[in-house]
């Protein structure tokens, strides 16, 4: 009956598909790399309504099916960063009045006058916070990453303690809800600080600790009240720390965002004391722990934005410490290392601008010893493993979500590049540029591909791009403090310069683009002793500038005046 | 250019010897025909000294070597414990949770960095224990950790098992932030006097016993809900059973002799007055209660609430009975505490001994670890420091310093290693991650001298 049904089903919905023009696809001729099975040199990968219909040596196209011969390329399951805030807006900062009273109540009081509804925590210790809440519809604002060759991510923000819930979404969909894999999918945290208490980070691990254990008794409270109410005060529900329930009885990991030896220790410690089930993220010091990580048997999403020097050259400065040295040296063998120690990993993205790093950071983790089929898998079926939809994403099967990266040239080589992708069985074409003869933009650029597989790619007019040049005076909101500070742009088309001046020091900026609405650039600042690598991202309205700053450590508001 | 040279090569070196300083834990030596000033016993001539699985198993003359022991010559060298510094804010990734008044749920066990490379250059000044502590920007700040510098080993090995835990209360300027703005917006933390600090102390012990009380209260059946466990309340319960020693800095004798009425009052001791520096005042008051002093040897007047203090400090003390050490309190004064303890002996003329025993074993009895270490005795941990002089002479060297009978730091080896790790350093530079960028790229560090390297006022508004 069930078998019967879903027969009638299918043949509908088979019907509807070839109605709608588009929902069969057939790529031909190509080498596939399913990565669960082995490798096909030359296939067919039938997709249809939006799942993996058929796949192999001799697969037969439909007949109704759109046809892509792929001779000369490879297709390979959709790519997965397993670490981003794809598609996220940035948070607006509403730091909670800083808690300068007598104790820890003034400072909890004033943190519940700040936080809405039913939690009694300030901004950057709220569990409860979605990633899902920030996202909206729309394929094209994934354009750049998926020409880079990903078709689904982990997303969640970047600010406070607690970066909140994450979703793994789909890099197309014309609604949020199209999007989504699985949401939410873990509790993200990050060992930092917020306004007021925890202004430390010896701070954060005991707030950290209080919240967990207040989390654990308010389960044991609110059971005990279900059971018999009577006689009982009724337990003050706080959305707060229901958020940390699932944690504590481990049905929802929690990915610490952890890169350091120091950082990694501390996170597997917390998660040995409170018994979570947990992943660790950037990690890019967890070749050094790797014997730990496997007994507690815990996973790495591995960052892939390499550290390198930023600091400019400078006779009367101090030499750089060894340990900073070595540090950038060993980072690129951190993946062979976990994977000799049979440590799960999956690479992530770790912020970086330029995705196509990705893939060549990836290849510098094959020259230190990863092989290749293992970075592949760590960009696949390892990563649909470790985020617990390898049933549905990951490899190249039958019945899988049809994600597909299609890629031309060797997938780590510098002239890798990505003609097709293919999420929930929509096929996205980009069109390779013509390079240009020199210092030409590299493949995987801004050119967003056509959503109308098939038609030609639209002329790309070039849209007038806004003029950002002038001098602003800035301020940025750290929680904690304000930074203010001036900001010089020069403008050449939509090739932006300048530098960006604040307390922290003169900072030039790299990577400047000009949009029609604002602009966006790179840079590396020194704080705490270290570098930071920054992208900004701004709106120019009028005179008003404002924007957020993205770092490892979370986003931040910037906001700004144009001086006349 | 040629200082910029020497800079590279120190730096390098102390950055990236503990990585082949190879340590195990517990190991068998012989040091052969020492003097040996044991901190205890008085100072011993041309003596051997035995450890043997990390404890001294033998003191005497003529040992014959085991087997399995390594054996050092030490003829006309000196041999002391190793030093201990009873105020460290060293191997912490964060110092000060300055937010609140009471952060006494903060542990700085938390943020241990095993490589700060501060511990290896106090291993090369002699100090093999230290007692980490939270900054002094509040009344009642985090607990501290009590570690021994085992360079090279993960974080999990260097607290001290069995030491007694321990809390950093303050007083003074520091923590009524007299030297601090607020930021445009921020109101100033509460308490902004002297009056302040000790209401909110009192009012904190109040808490606690309220709490203990809620605690009895549910166990005896009276209460339904268990109540909620307190991070914050919990240690000072601690401290009201003795089972949690207090630390205050404080500089001002008056504060300090209202911190121990206070304790009277609520029938704890004070384990040490940290800084105390015109705790001579007061001498006889703190002896009775049994508290020690930790103390600078000097730093006289070097602001104005230690404008009262003098350097017969730590002699008048010593002369009343008061348990006395000296402590550091910073990662550069840290290698030199064995010429602290001398200038004990220069004003006043505290004994050669006592003066040792001033960064030897009084520190040792005030953090409670004087069963395991700070003399040389049969029995106790072999944390053995081999001087090439003796070690109040301003011409004296740490050789050797080797805890539980393993060599942490040995100069020879150090020097020898500095040109490994010059070469291994001009090879890092080459590659591409390491290259300063062609064009642009952020200012470069600031040069090491003009670096703080006190961390006494340690809330600077970083966390380093």
């Amino acid at each position: 009956m069930k078998l019967k049904l879903f027969l009638y089903a299918f043949a509908a919905m088979s019907l509807f598909g070839a109605l709608a023009n588009g929902q069969s696809l057939a790529i031909t001729n190509a080498r596939i790399v399913t990565v669960s099975g082995s490798v096909i040199e030359k296939g067919t990968v039938v997709v249809r309504d939006g799942l993996i219909l058929t796949i192999g040596a001799d697969a037969k196209t439909p007949a109704d099916a759109q046809v892509i011969d792929a001779t000369g390329l490879t297709v390979y399951p959709g790519f997965i960063d397993a670490l981003s805030s794809a598609g996220l807006q940035a948070r607006t900062t509403t730091p909670a009045p800083g808690g300068q009273g007598g104790g820890q109540q003034a400072a909890q009081q004033a943190a519940a006058q700040a936080a809405p509804s039913n939690s009694n925590y300030g901004f950057g210790i709220r569990p409860e916070v979605s990633a899902v809440d920030d996202l909206r519809g729309g394929d094209t604002q994934f354009d750049a990453i998926r020409n880079a060759g990903f078709t689904s991510a982990v997303t969640v923000g970047r600010t406070g303690i607690f970066n909140g819930r994450s979703a793994i979404i789909n890099l197309a969909g014309d609604s949020v809800s199209a999007m989504l894999i699985k949401e939410p999918y873990a509790e993200h945290i990050s060992f930092t600080t917020v306004a007021g208490y925890p202004g430390s980070l010896l701070g954060t691990f005991s707030a950290l600790r209080q919240m967990l254990l207040d989390a654990r008794r308010l389960e044991d409270w609110q059971k005990a009240y279900a059971a018999n109410p009577k006689g009982m005060k009724r337990p003050d529900d706080d959305k707060s720390l229901e958020a940390l329930i699932p944690l504590l009885n481990r049905e929802m990991p929690v990915v610490f965002n952890a890169n350091t030896e120091n950082e990694i220790v501390r996170a597997l410690d917390l998660a040995k004391e409170f018994n979570l089930k947990a992943i660790i993220a950037g990690g890019q010091e967890a070749g050094k722990v790797a014997e730990r990580l496997k007994s507690q048997n815990v996973p790495v999403l591995l960052s892939l934005n390499f550290p390198k020097r930023t600091a400019a050259a400078n006779p009367e400065a101090d030499p750089e410490n060894l340990s900073t040295l070595r540090f950038r040296a060993e980072v690129p063998k951190t993946a062979a290392r976990l994977s000799q120690a049979g440590v799960k990993f999956a690479f992530q993205s770790g912020g970086l601008t330029a995705m196509n790093d990705f893939f060549v950071n990836a290849g510098k983790s094959v020259e230190n010893g990863l092989t290749k089929d293992a970075a592949i898998r760590a960009m696949t079926l390892s990563s649909a493993e470790i985020l617990d939809v390898s049933d549905r994403l990951g490899s190249i099967e039958t019945g899988k979500i049809a994600n597909l990266t299609i890629v031309k040239n060797d997938v780590f080589a510098t002239d890798r590049f990505v003609p097709y992708t293919v999420v929930d069985g929509k096929l996205f074409e980009q069109k390779e540029p013509v390079r240009a003869p020199v210092g030409g933009r590299g493949p995987g650029g801004q050119r967003g591909g056509g959503a109308n597989p098939g038609a030609a790619a639209p002329a790309a007019a070039m849209p007038a791009v806004a003029n950002v040049a002038g001098t602003y005076n800035i301020t940025i909101d750290v929680p904690g403090q304000v930074v203010s500070g001036t900001l010089v742009l020069t403008q050449q088309g939509d090739v932006i310069n300048g530098t960006m001046t604040t307390q922290l020091g003169v900072t030039q900026i790299r990577n400047g683009r000009a949009f029609p609405d604002g602009f966006a650039f790179a840079a590396a600042v020194e704080f705490g002793g270290a570098t930071i690598d920054i992208a900004v991202k701004a709106t120019v309205t009028g005179n008003i500038l404002n924007g957020t700053i993205d770092s490892p450590q979370g986003a931040v508001p910037i906001t700004g005046t144009k001086l006349p | 250019m040629k200082r910029i040279l020497n800079l590279t090569v120190t730096a390098s070196l102390v950055i990236a010897f503990g990585v082949i300083a190879k340590a195990q834990s517990g190991g068998n030596v012989l040091i052969k025909n020492a003097t040996v000033m044991t901190a205890a016993k008085g100072t011993l001539e041309n003596t051997d000294i035995l450890v043997t699985n990390g404890k001294i198993a033998k003191i005497g003359k003529n040992i014959a070597a085991p087997a399995n022991a390594k054996v050092i010559d030490a003829t006309g060298k000196y041999v002391s414990p190793g030093i201990i510094d009873a105020h460290s804010h060293s191997m912490l990734d964060a110092i000060n949770e300055g937010s609140l008044a009471v952060t006494s749920m903060v542990r700085t066990r938390d943020v241990i960095d095993p490589k700060d490379v501060a511990i290896y250059r106090a291993l090369a000044g002699g100090v093999t224990s230290a007692l980490l502590l939270h900054g002094s920007a509040n009344p009642i700040g985090g607990q501290s950790t009590t570690v021994k510098f085992k360079w090279g080993r993960p974080a999990d090995e260097f607290p001290i098992e069995g030491a007694p835990p321990g809390i950093k209360f303050a007083l003074g300027e520091n923590v009524k932030r007299s030297n601090f703005t607020p930021q445009a917006g921020q109101t100033p933390r509460y308490p902004r006097t002297r009056m302040g600090t000790m209401e909110v102390l009192r009012d904190a012990f109040r808490r606690a016993k309220d709490y203990k009380q809620s605690l009895d209260d549910f166990k005896a059946g009276k209460t339904k809900v268990p109540p909620r466990r307190d991070l914050e309340l919990e240690p000072l319960v601690e401290v009201l059973e003795g089972k949690r020693l207090v630390h205050c800095h404080g500089y001002r004798s008056d504060e300090h002799l209202n911190l121990m009425l206070l304790a009277d009052e609520f029938g704890f001791r004070i384990a040490t007055l940290q800084h105390a520096l015109e705790a001579y005042k007061i001498a006889p008051e703190v002896a009775k209660r049994g508290t020690g002093a930790s103390i600078f040897a000097d730093s006289w007047s070097y602001k104005l609430e230690a404008y009262d203090s003098i350097p017969y400090n730590g002699y008048i003390l010593w002369k009343n009975g008061v348990l006395v050490s000296i402590n550091s309190d910073s990662d550069e004064r840290m290698r030199r505490l064995n010429l602290d303890a001398a200038k004990m002996e220069k004003y006043g003329g505290v004994p050669e001994e006592e003066a040792l025993k001033m960064i030897t074993l009084n520190p040792a009895k005030q953090l409670g670890i004087d069963k395991r270490t700070g003399s040389i005795e049969q029995g106790k941990d072999g944390d053995i420091l081999i001087w090439n002089v003796h070690p109040f002479s301003p011409y004296s060297h740490v050789e050797m310093t080797l805890i539980e009978g393993d060599v942490y730091f040995d100069r020879a080896k150090d020097i020898a290693n500095r040109e490994v790790l010059a070469k291994e350093r001009e090879a890092l530079e080459k590659l591409d991650m390491n290259k300063a960028p062609g064009a642009g790229g952020t200012p470069p560090r600031i040069p090491a001298e003009r670096r703080i390297a006190d961390r006494d006022e340690a809330d600077r508004g970083d966390n380093r």
